[in-house]
Order: structure tokens, then sequence, then C-alpha cells
């Protein structure tokens, strides 16, 4: 049954063998320095802070949804910030190499990346930043949010939970892993048949890159379940549908989106592993097979997918302008509708991934009209935002600054995807960088969503702002560095360049490169201010401590419990009797706290068998990337005896008497949020803060 | 907006924290799984779509098509065996139905060894068609016709193993909480299963027939 | 966040099981065998009985969603049957949308006229189903 590869192979090692590691190659060998530093910092840092057994207790067995919620980020932003600097290569690599006398390094003929590491970089920056970037930082957002929003005490599953956040570390170490054991795959992050097909990438890459994604795409799966469930069943009394926040129904949206389009990529995968391994002829070039149907079977996931990073996105987008607008969201009902629509529609659009295919045409016009129809629910939110904004008290503090430049990306990117819905108009930019700047410019309206949505939730979370001055330096150059990266890459693209070139033939594009290299290296530098962000604020964390509701003006339910939240989220459930409950509390003077009597409290406990479902599964992907069957054998008999195992286990929650709940929550003292706890508001103008 | 909704009420005299509150598990298990449930039904659907794109004589690439692979008549015999089983699992959920834990395992039990006797003739089909060269390597269409076989027969793998699990369990630990949702989510797994039969047998076996 | 019961059997999700387990049996057999009928006699055209067959296999799904799954709008269960009504346009949008897409590929790729030699002539004329 098994697909005969010609070269070496072991029964111990699979085809992994020393040549495998590529120690000749200098970038290599400098990352893997570099990782190996940062690993043993880490380690030293943890062992001298003696924190093994928080990092055990408190985190890496955790079920708790705050805490799982962060770690989903800490992986985006790893990975993030390893898809940058693939970005950061390709940019210099095309730039280097212009022109026909271009020089070249590094065993390369033009530029230093030989074309097949370069293809390397492209896919695995793809792969990286969609799958293992964006949507771990969303999800992760989702993950904190929408329980505090509803008044929940945890996900619906707490353990499934978990489970899904080390499916995707699993696919993400699994990436990472390609780094240094063997390579990755060169054939684009969506796959380009039959290059992905055993016959022309007969290496491991394609399999480090089909494995990974199909990790990620099971743990993307079992979280949609996990927060449609959640939203469905666990809302606190009176937290009706119509009271529902918007980032919550955002949310919901997206994760129809993930339900429903996830268990398609599992199988588009599946069916690649499949002609890879056992000879079957699905995306063969010949005995039956259909090249079209994995691009079909893809792109079903594949433009759905952008929806589902994109509806978070707006959610986020959509909490923070009424906070600094210090008005109620405009037109709640067709934002909710919007969220919908865009949910609904992104199921009827995939075609116009490939409208080159040579389809009827009226299957291609089907698909233009389809496509163009998303901009309708897209356009009323964009209004919503306006009239939300249209006299109102805006505060441009830093997450309204991200979320008001979202906007202007919105527009941006959606207008040039109109341009590109026409089928026609389609033919001739597609394959070009023009296509890539569009969906730049949607990916970075997400990037400037979350930066924006981490600025905002960061307090709620930490329990104390990030510091504003280094953020709005970190801001103003990221913005001048997309700039100055994608206003040329637009042009090129009109030019007629083409996508994933390690080689200009062109010199006349060479400026424009050029100005694309000045923008990478200003994204470089607004890096520096992050980081600075992130160290000053932790510096200060006590002169930037916040109260229950860090902008004063906020509205929905997360804010009415502790910053940062206790792990069982609220003392007791509140009772929501508005849409926007806190700022109707407020406004009522009933915001404080104190409930009348403490109740029992009944928690999940933390385990460690999502863990190890995680690290069985990344030894799993890593044995079939290899071929390495005992490892196969033994980690999918560990999983699943696993499973069964952990189905015997009856002491899976535990009670927390309402004695030591109050006995916690006395134990916390909140900031005082620069004004009266209950009473009449000053006027409702806010009352400001110090130093801001 | 928000006013709208609470005009009518007094916030000084209304509760601001609920009392006595909590979720119904079983409730929550459930609809999770049948979540789950669906996304597998989406599974089914890509198969189809795989099915449906290769399901022409051409992607027979000269090797048996649908007419040759595709035998209504022993298709209706694993029909019977598969809703026969189906039908004892519902005995055991009537059975839960009373309280009943004999009642429920000799249910499970009967759905069991039933469920094995489906195997018994699919497993017997697709050996008679790989002897005859039939195989999922010859050609696309193969490939898509046995991807959906095995791939419903891993669902009947899974079922049968689940049940062995839930013999101990309710032996071990008789009609707890936990117990009793892993039970209705394997009746909707096992009935579920039966209903992708439903297109399996139409499309896949009956289709096979006609042209 | 969760309650025990102590008789979780009593639960109204178990309390669901009934006598339509038997009708869903026989109705379902009985549907399957006349599919297996009608195609084993050849009554009709090739498009009619494939037409009779998923009116056929949509009604057999249907009875086991009813009776099996217990797809209703009781309180208990509405959330079940609106995910399942959700789900369904999916199924057909993806089914549909690609059969569409492929059969005016194969038209226009020609595809449908490479002769095979194992594939009869019949066959080959009507492949479009």
């Amino acid at each position: 049954m098994l697909v005969h590869i010609d070269g070496p192979w072991s029964p111990l090692l699979g085809r992994l063998a020393l040549s495998e590691i590529p120690y000749t190659n200098p970038i290599l060998v400098g990352t893997f320095i570099f990782a190996s530093l940062l690993a043993v910092v880490l380690v030293g840092l943890v062992s001298y802070l003696g924190l093994w057994r928080t990092l055990w207790r408190d985190w890496l067995t955790s079920v708790d949804h705050k805490k799982i919620g962060i770690m989903y980020i800490l992986i985006g932003l790893v990975m993030l910030f390893r898809g940058f600097i693939d970005a950061v290569m390709m940019r210099t690599q095309q730039a280097l190499a212009v022109g026909p006398h271009s020089p070249g390094y590094l065993n390369s003929l033009h530029g230093y990346l030989t074309p097949y590491h370069f293809g390397q970089i492209y896919t695995a920056h793809g792969t990286i930043m969609i799958l293992f970037a964006a949507t771990p930082l969303l999800v992760g957002i989702m993950n904190i949010l929408v329980p505090l929003q509803i008044g929940a005490r945890d996900m619906a599953y707490p353990y499934l939970n978990a489970v899904s956040l080390w499916l995707t570390a699993a696919g993400a170490a699994l990436v990472m892993a390609s780094l240094f054991v063997g390579n990755f795959a060169h054939a684009g992050w969506f796959g380009i048949v039959p290059v992905m097909e055993l016959p022309y990438s007969p290496g491991v890459g394609v399999d480090y890159w089909m494995w990974a994604f199909q990790l990620s795409s099971i743990g993307t799966t079992l979280g949609g379940i996990n927060l449609l469930a959640t939203i469905v069943k666990m809302r606190a009394p009176g937290m009706t549908w119509g009271r529902l926040p918007i980032f919550t129904w955002a949310s919901l949206s997206a994760n129809l989106i993930s339900l429903t389009t996830f268990p398609v990529l599992s199988v588009t995968l599946a069916l690649l592993a499949l002609d890879r391994y056992v000879g079957t002829h699905f995306y063969t070039a010949g005995l039956g097979g259909n090249l079209m149907l994995y691009n079909d079977l893809f792109w079903i996931w594949g433009h759905p997918e952008v929806y589902f990073v994109i509806l978070p996105a707006f959610g986020m987008i959509s909490e923070i302008i009424p906070t600094f607008s210090e008005k109620p969201l405009f037109g709640y009902l067709g934002m909710v509708l919007a969220s919908l629509g865009i949910a609904g529609v992104s199921w009827g659009v995939w075609l116009h991934h490939f409208f080159t295919m040579a389809a009827a045409p009226a299957v291609n016009a089907f698909f233009s009209i389809t496509t163009m129809a998303v901009g309708i629910p897209t356009g009323v939110k964009v209004f919503n935002w306006a009239f939300t904004m249209f006299r109102g008290r805006l505060r441009f503090e830093l997450p309204m600054m991200w979320a008001v430049a979202a906007l202007f990306f919105l527009l941006v990117g959606g207008l040039t995807g109109m341009m590109n819905a026409f089928a026609t108009n389609d033919y001739m930019v597609h394959n070009s960088v023009f296509v890539v700047a569009h969906f730049h410019m949607m990916l970075l309206l997400i990037v400037y969503a979350i930066f924006g949505g981490v600025n905002y939730w960061f307090p709620k979370v930490f329990g104390f702002r990030l510091e504003q001055r280094f953020g709005k330096w970190f801001f103003w150059l990221f913005t001048a560095g997309t700039a100055t990266v994608f206003i040329p890459m637009f042009a090129l693209g009109f030019m007629g360049m083409t996508r994933r070139l390690d080689y200009v033939p062109f010199p006349q594009w060479g400026p424009f490169l050029d100005a694309e290299v000045v923008g990478i290296a200003i994204y470089v530098l607004s890096a520096v201010f992050l980081v600075a962000q992130l160290y000053v604020s932790f510096r200060d964390r006590a002169a930037n401590r916040a109260g229950l509701d860090a902008w004063e003006t906020s509205r929905s339910l997360e804010w009415m419990t502790h910053s940062p939240v206790p792990f069982y989220n609220f003392a007791v459930t509140p009772q929501v009797h508005a849409r926007d409950e806190r700022a109707w509390r407020v406004e009522h003077g009933v915001d404080g706290l104190r409930p009348e009597r403490y109740e029992d409290i009944h928690m999940p406990r933390n385990t460690a068998v999502p863990l190890w479902l995680g690290a069985l599964s990344f030894g799993l992907a890593f044995g079939l990337v290899w071929r390495i069957w005992w490892l196969v054998e033994v980690c999918s008999a560990a999983i699943l005896a696993l499973i069964v195992i952990r189905s015997f286990d009856h002491d899976t929650d535990y009670t927390i008497p309402a004695k030591d709940v109050e006995r916690m929550e006395r134990a916390i003292r909140d900031v005082p949020s620069g004004r009266r706890v209950s009473g009449d508001l000053p006027d409702g103008v806010p009352a400001l803060r110090e130093g801001l | 907006m928000s006013a709208a909704t609470t005009e009518t009420l007094d916030a000084k005299r209304n509760p601001m924290w609920s009392s006595g509150y909590g979720h119904d598990a079983i409730a929550t298990k459930t609809l999770g799984f049948w979540l789950y449930m669906l996304s597998d039904a989406m599974m089914f659907t890509a198969l189809f779509v795989a099915y449906t794109v290769l399901g022409h004589t051409f992607n027979a690439a000269g090797g048996p098509w649908a007419t040759a692979v595709a035998h209504p008549g022993t298709a209706f015999k694993e029909t019977v065996w598969l809703f026969s089983s189906v039908l004892a699992y519902g005995f055991a959920m009537i059975a839960l139905k009373k309280g009943s834990r004999s009642g429920v395992m000799l249910g499970i039990a009967a759905a069991l060894v039933i469920a094995l006797g489906f195997l018994a003739v699919d497993a017997h089909e697709v050996m008679t068609l790989f002897r005859m060269g039939a195989t999922p390597e010859r050609s696309g269409f193969l490939s898509a016709f046995f991807t959906l076989v095995f791939y419903h027969g891993l669902h009947v793998v899974v079922g049968i193993a689940w049940m062995l699990v839930m013999l101990v369990q309710v032996a071990a630990a008789g009609l707890t909480e936990k117990v009793v949702y892993r039970l209705l989510n394997l009746r909707l797994f096992w009935h579920f299963q039966a209903v992708m039969w439903v297109f399996m047998f139409t499309f896949l076996y009956l289709r096979g027939a006609i042209v | 966040m969760t309650h025990t019961t102590d008789n979780a059997w009593q639960h109204p999700e178990v309390q669901l099981a009934g006598g339509g387990y038997v009708v869903a049996y026989v109705v379902g057999l009985a549907l399957m065998g006349l599919a297996l009928w009608l195609v084993r006699g050849h009554v009709g055209s090739p498009l009619d009985l494939g037409i009779a067959m998923a009116a056929i296999a949509a009604v057999a799904a249907i009875v086991q969603c009813v009776l099996l799954l217990h797809m209703n709008i009781s309180e208990t269960q509405i959330w079940h049957t609106v995910a399942l009504v959700l789900f369904i346009p999916l199924f057909i949008l993806a089914l549909g949308l690609s059969s569409w897409m492929f059969h005016g590929l194969y038209r226009r790729t020609m595809m449908m006229t490479v002769p095979h030699a194992a594939a009869a002539p019949t066959q080959a004329a009507k492949t479009g189903g």
C-alpha cells in the first residue's frame, strides 16, 4: 500500500539522517544559534526565578480560558516574529536580485537566497502568518473575552479548550522544527498542485507543511465547537441574544465559519496525504486525478478562513470605537446581521481564487457577483462605525488609533478587493503582486485590530495599562512602514510583477523594490518601539495600575469584574439587564462589585492530559513526516489510550465553598477608577486620569 | 438603544447578581458533540465533492468504473446490518430511559455484535474488489470511491471501540452524569453514521447500477 | 459551573428515546429497498432514476433525522435542529457549486471526449450524471 520512495530509509529513523540537518547553510546555522541562546536564556531565567512549578501548575496544565488565551497569543506573537523575519528576507532578496548584473552571495546566483530556499521562505511566511500568527492571536483574544463578555466562568469545555491550544502549539512547533531538521514546503502557502505531489516534491518539506496545517486545522475546528457551545449554552441570566456584546456576535459568526470550513480543509489535506503516502490519485496529473479538485476543496476552506480572521477583528473595532466615542454602538442590529451575512456569503465566493481556471462564463459571473456582495455587509459595518463616531466625544488613545487606522486599511483593501472581484480584471492581475498587496491590506487591518484589541484589553487581563508614548511611536512607525512597503507593491502589481519572484528580471522595478526595503526597515525600527513599550509598561506597572474599567467609558460585561480577572471570572454570576450592561449599571449607579451573598463555585480541575496529547500529536506528525513508522504507531496508540484513560477519570471538577470565594474577593483590592463607584456621573464628562 | 430595552426596569430594586444559577451539563455536552458531528458531515460532504468531481468515466483511467465496483445487492445487505445495529442501540437508549443498567448493556452489546456483522460484509466486499484489481491506487475514481467507503468504515470501527468503552463504564460506574452524556453522544454518533450511510448507499452503490 | 443531578438518566434528552426507533428502522429499510428495486428493475431513464433515488434518500434522511436524531423544535432539541438547518445549505452549496464549476470546466477543456479503451461508448455519453 505505501508508496515507495527512493533514497535511504532506516526502520529506526525513517528518512531522517544527519545529512538532513542543514548545518552548511549559514543563515540557518545563525538562526539555530539564536534560537538555542534564546532557549538557554529562557530556561535559565525560569530556573533562576524558580518558576518551573508555577509554569507547570498555573500555565502548562491550566484549563483556565484566560490563561489558554494568553498562551495562544504568545504562540501567535512568536510566530508573528518568525513570519516577519521571513518577510524581511523576501524583501531584501527581491531588492538585491534585480537584473542580470545583480551580485550573488552564499551560493546564490542573484541575491543571497537560492530559489529553493526562497520558495520555502514565502511558503513559510504565508502559512505562518495565516495559521500560526493571525489565527492563534484571534482565537486567543476570543478565548479570553467571550466567556467574560457573556458572564460565564469558563468555556463550555475547558479541557477541550486546552487540547485545541496544544494541538495548535504542536503545529507551530512542527513548522519551527522544519527550520533545523529537513526543510519546508516550497510550493506556496496554499499548496500549488501538482508541485505538492510526491513526484515533484519528494522531500519532507510538503509533509511538514501538510501535517502542521492539519494539526492547526483540527485544533481550530475543536476550538470553534467550544466557542459556539459556550455562546449558546453558557450565557449569564438575562444575556439574551439582543444583549450579546458585539464582539461575541462577531466571534459567533467567525466560529460558524471555522466549524463549517475547517473540516473541509482537513479533508483536503488528508486526500493530499493519501496521494503522498499510499499513492491514490486525487490531485495527480494523470490516472484520473484532477488538479483543480485540490484548488476547489482548498478554497472552500480558504476564502471563508479569511472571514474567520477578519470577523473577530471587526468585532474588536466595534468594541473599541464606542468606548472612545463615549456613545453606544450605532446600528447594533445592522452590525449583527452584517457579521452573520459575511459568514453566510463567505460560503459562496471561493472560486474567485481561481477565476483563471476556465470555468464556464456563467460560473465566473456567479462568483464575481457573490464576491462583490461581500461589500454590502462590510459597507454597513463601515457606516455604522462612522455613525458611532459622528458627534461622539472622540478620545484618540492607543486602542482608538489602531482601530481608526484599521478602517483606512479596510477601505484600501476592500476597494482593491472589489477590483479583483471582476473576473475580467482578475485575469489581468491574477498571480501579480497587486493581489498580494490587496490581501496584505486586509490582513494588516486584522493586525491593526489585534494591536488595538491588545492595547484595549491588556489592563483587563494583566491589571495595568500599556504605556502610551512608546506605543504611539510604534503605531506611527508601523503605519509608515506599511505605507512604504505596500504602496510601491500596488504599483508593481499594475506594472505586471508576478508573485514569488526570487529573481527580478526588470531593472526598472528596482527603485520600487528598494522603497519596499526602506518600508521593511521602518517596520524593524517600529518593532524596537514595541519592545520598548512592553518593557516600560511592565517596569511602571504600579503607576499604570487599572481599575475595573480601565478606560472609564467601557460598556460591556467584561469590565464588571476585577482587573486582572480572578480565575473564577465573576464571584457571583451577574444578572444582565441591558445591552451595554456596564454602561447601564454606571448610568443607574449600581456598578458596585459586592453581591448580597456569595455562593459555591464549581470549577474544572487542571490537567496535564491536553499537554501530553499535544506532545504526542507532535510526535505523530513528526513520525509521519519522516516516515518513522514505529513512532507513528507508538504515538497513535498512546493518544488513543490517553483519551480512553481520561474518560475513566471521574474527578475532573471541584467546588470552591462560598466562604472561600468571599475571602478571596475581600483580599482583592481594586484601584479606584478615579471617580465615584456609585451615584450620578458628573454630567457624563470622563474624569481625567493622571498622566494622560 | 439600551434604554429602549430597560425603561421599565428599576435598577435599584432589581437583582444585580443571580443566585442558584447553573448550566445543564448534559445538554451542553450533547450540543457540542452534535456540532462536532455536523463538522464530520462537512467532511463527508467534502469527500462526496471529491467523488462527484472524480466520478466520470475518464477518471477511471481505463480501469474499473462505478458499474463494476458498486454492488447494490451487497450494499443492501450492509444496510440491513447497519440499521439493525442502530435499532439495537435505540433499544439501549429506551432501557436508559427507565434507568435499567442491564438493559443498556444488553442493547449496546447487541448493537456491537451486529456492527461487527456489518464490518465483516464490508471487509469482504472490499477484499473482493481488491482481488479483482480495483484498488485505490488504480485511478482517481477508485481513490474517491474507496476513501468514502473507508471513511464510513472508520466510523463503524470507532463506534465499536466506543461501545466497548461504554460497556465497561456502565458496568463500573453506573448511570452517572458522565456516563449518561457519553451514551447520548454515542447515540448521536451511531445514528448519525446511519444517516450518512443512506447517502453512501444511494450515491455510491445505487448510482453505479444506474449508468 | 455545572450542576449535577443524582438521576442523570432522567434528563429530558434521555427521555426522548422511544418507539420511533422501530418506525425509523422499518421505514428506512423499506425506502432503501424501494430504491434498490427501482434500480434493479431499470424502471425509467437514468435521469428519472437518479432523481427518484435522490428523493428517496432525502426522505430517508429526514425520517432518520426526525426519529433517530430527534430533530425537533422542543426546548431540549432546538439548538441541535438550528445547527443542522444552518448546515444544510452549506452541504448543497459545496456539492452543487463544485459540480457546476467542474461540469463547465470539463466541457470547456474537452476532457469528456477523451477516449478510453475500457469505457463503453454508452457510458461515455452519460457521464454528466
